[in-house]
């Protein structure tokens, strides 16, 4: 859980930091609050206009905590990707709220958002979406500079992200010399390298052999147990049940399940034994 | 900055073909440029080397090429005319040249009184000032054409005597048929003016002369020809040989097309290099990179391009012309030419890439997650 010394050492700044340094130390006093660091209300998205007007999501409540790593499943076209892009702020939905880390930001500017997905999620793809012509190495620097740090501390920084995730050799290679799995752990310390609370994964896994499937798995798990980060994970590979501490359904744009799977303290020796 | 150096050189082949494609442009562009502006500036070079302040031109005729008589005494007439310091006569005229070979060639002959102009006029020796009769100068890049081989070369103009005594450069013609100068005597005799008759005069202003006001007192003195600046007699001509012939046409359109054509290829190529990568730019957008990031990135790949490609195909240019030189001997490039076509070039790239950039910047952050 982020508290207010890691706020008052975040090496950002900029209005929207501001904003949420504010809320945060207000909403600290209210226990509800400080539970939710995402949460959808009544969400909808629709696609299409008229009669060939579809929900991809209708009327979604769903709130989400740090130091968990919530599944969220349902057959292909139930919606997941489109929620999982209105929580990364990627997408404006037609209707409902969408609060971040306690700020509606509905009226938010484009950079105001843009600043918020930079700064305080990270972001793991099916198809990886490494930049192509960087290597590993680059790749993270990249995130980095975006943020606006540079130089030896960045390159260190850097180091220690791809030493975190098992490729401290590999920096140097192009993704296309990186194999499923090294490519994914590049991304995961990618979307990591801001150090955002919250981590949105799309079927991270789906491209992957089980065994780099198994490692990226425990990967995203221990940022959630270890880390204290908030991590959803959109697949329908049932092998990721046991993982996780509570399992979000979707099924036509409709949320039809919300179970606790196990709790924090987790059963999995195998998995709390990596670090991360 | 390194984004767009690696998204470049990661794809070699396309960034090779984006080079070729905007080096080839530019290089039709300089190249169309230059034959255009050389044949511009060939359809007026004999009235700007003549170095008169004003001309005195038959009624409505527009170049030296295609002139007609005078009455001699105009000249008479025009010296009277207080605050002309000198008037210079110009035949000139079509005429059969007989080479060595016994062949004969069209060749278009002109000859001036000696002047402080850089008009080719033969001399015994520059400081007398003495002008050799029956003498000929060729230019060099006519040289072989008229079978100029040793000098001095008996020849024979409209079958009348006549050598061949110099050879002079700067004067390579553009019309087909070779400009060959002489005196001004032995103009008027080989063409055929008659005795009575001039072709055009060339009028130099007494120092501190007012230009327009001598104009002035030369067309009221001279009501039956057209009085003008050498600079307008200049755009007279170059007007006539550009828009009234279909050589000058020609190249005109030839100019334009090669233009747009360049234009298209330079935008083409930095729009599909852009479009190449714009999952990537998706991606960046999605990660949070503010918009002008994004921007910056696009911009460099297309200036990045448009540089290297504007600068081989500048160094392409100069080695082509000067080839083209010893065929097209009026092609020139000024130097403002390949500037300005870097500059279009570059221009083109960044509008090429703000309107790539429109669509970048329009890609939905949220299709990232959509394999
Ligand atoms: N860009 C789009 N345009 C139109 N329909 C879309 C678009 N994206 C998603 N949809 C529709 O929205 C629904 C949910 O899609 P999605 O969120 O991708 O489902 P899932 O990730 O669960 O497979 C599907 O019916 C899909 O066809
Ligand atoms: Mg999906």
């Amino acid at each position: 859980m982020l508290n207010t010394a890691e706020l008052k050492t975040s090496r950002t700044t900029g209005p929207l930091v501001e904003l949420v340094k504010k809320s945060f130390t207000g909403r600290l006093q209210s226990p509800v609050a400080q539970a939710a660091m995402l949460e959808v209300q009544n969400v909808s998205v629709e696609y299409g206009a008229g009669r060939a007007m579809a929900y991809a999501l209708e009327d979604v409540s769903v709130a989400f905590r740090p130091g968990k790593l919530t599944l969220l499943m349902g057959p292909s076209g139930s919606g997941k990707t489109t929620l999982l892009s209105v929580l990364g702020c990627l997408v404006t939905p037609n209707r409902g709220s969408v609060r971040v880390l306690g700020n509606d930001i509905a009226g938010w500017s484009e950079s105001a958002k843009t600043e918020l997905r930079r700064e305080k999620i990270g972001y793991v793809f099916q198809a990886f979406r490494l930049f192509r012509a960087l290597t590993a190495m680059e790749n993270i620097l990249l995130a980095m500079e975006l943020s606006g740090r540079t130089g030896r501390q960045a390159r260190e920084a850097a180091e220690a992200a791809l030493l975190a995730v098992g490729l401290e050799n590999k920096g140097h290679l192009l993704p296309k010399e990186m194999s499923g799995g090294e490519k994914q752990r590049v991304a995961i310390a990618r979307a990591l390298i801001n150090d955002p609370p919250i981590i949105l994964a799309d079927e991270p896994t789906a491209s992957l052999d089980s065994k780099s499937g198994n490692q990226v798995a425990e990967l995203l798990l221990g940022l959630a147990e270890k880390q204290n980060r908030l991590v959803v994970v959109v697949s329908h590979d049932n092998r990721w049940l046991p993982l996780c501490h509570r399992k979000v359904v979707l099924q036509n744009g409709c949320l039809i399940g919300d179970d606790m799977t196990r709790n924090t303290t987790g059963k999995l020796g195998r998995v709390s034994r990596l670090s991360v | 900055m390194k984004l767009a150096w690696r998204n470049l050189s990661n794809d070699r082949m396309r960034f090779v073909v984006t080079i070729v494609g905007i080096a080839f442009a530019t290089f039709l562009m300089i190249f169309q440029g230059s034959l255009f502006t050389g044949f511009v500036r060939a359809s007026s070079k004999v009235i700007d080397a003549s170095g008169a302040e004003l001309w005195v031109v038959p009624r409505g005729i527009s170049c030296v090429e295609f002139g007609s008589p005078l009455p001699q005494r105009f000249r008479e007439l025009a010296l009277g005319v207080p605050g002309v310091a000198s008037v210079r006569r110009l035949a000139a005229g079509y005429v059969s040249y007989q080479k060595p070979s016994g062949q004969r060639e069209s060749v278009f002959l002109l000859g001036a009184d000696p002047g402080n102009g850089k008009l080719p006029v033969p001399l015994l020796s520059a400081e007398s000032g003495a002008v050799l009769t029956e003498t000929l100068l060729v230019d060099e890049s006519n040289a072989d054409k008229l079978e100029v081989a040793t000098l001095p070369l008996a020849v024979e103009v409209n079958r009348q005597r006549a050598n061949v005594g110099g050879i002079i450069n700067g004067f390579g013609s553009f019309l087909g048929a070779p400009y060959v100068f002489t005196g001004y005597r032995d103009a008027v005799r080989y063409v055929g003016l008659g005795t009575e008759e001039t072709m055009f005069l060339m009028i130099q202003v007494a120092p501190g002369g007012d230009v327009e006001t001598v104009r002035q007192a030369l067309s009221a003195r001279l009501p039956q020809a057209d009085v003008v600046t050498r600079s307008e007699f200049a755009f007279r001509s170059q007007f006539f040989w550009v828009v009234k012939t279909g050589a000058g046409g020609a190249l005109l359109t030839a100019g334009l097309l090669g233009f747009v054509v360049g234009l298209v290829i330079v935008s083409q190529n930095i729009y599909a290099t852009t479009m190449e990568n714009l999952e990537e730019f998706a991606t960046l957008k999605a990660i949070g990179a503010p918009a002008n990031f994004v921007r910056g990135v696009v911009l460099q790949q297309a200036l990045i391009s448009g540089a290297a490609g504007a600068l081989i195909g500048l160094l392409a240019t100069f080695p082509l012309v000067q080839l083209t030189l010893r065929f097209i001997s009026w092609i020139y490039t000024p130097w403002w030419l390949p500037a300005g076509m870097i500059v279009v070039s570059l221009l083109m790239c960044a509008l090429a890439s703000v309107v790539s950039i429109r669509k970048v910047i329009a890609i939905e952050p949220g299709r990232v997650f959509r394999a």
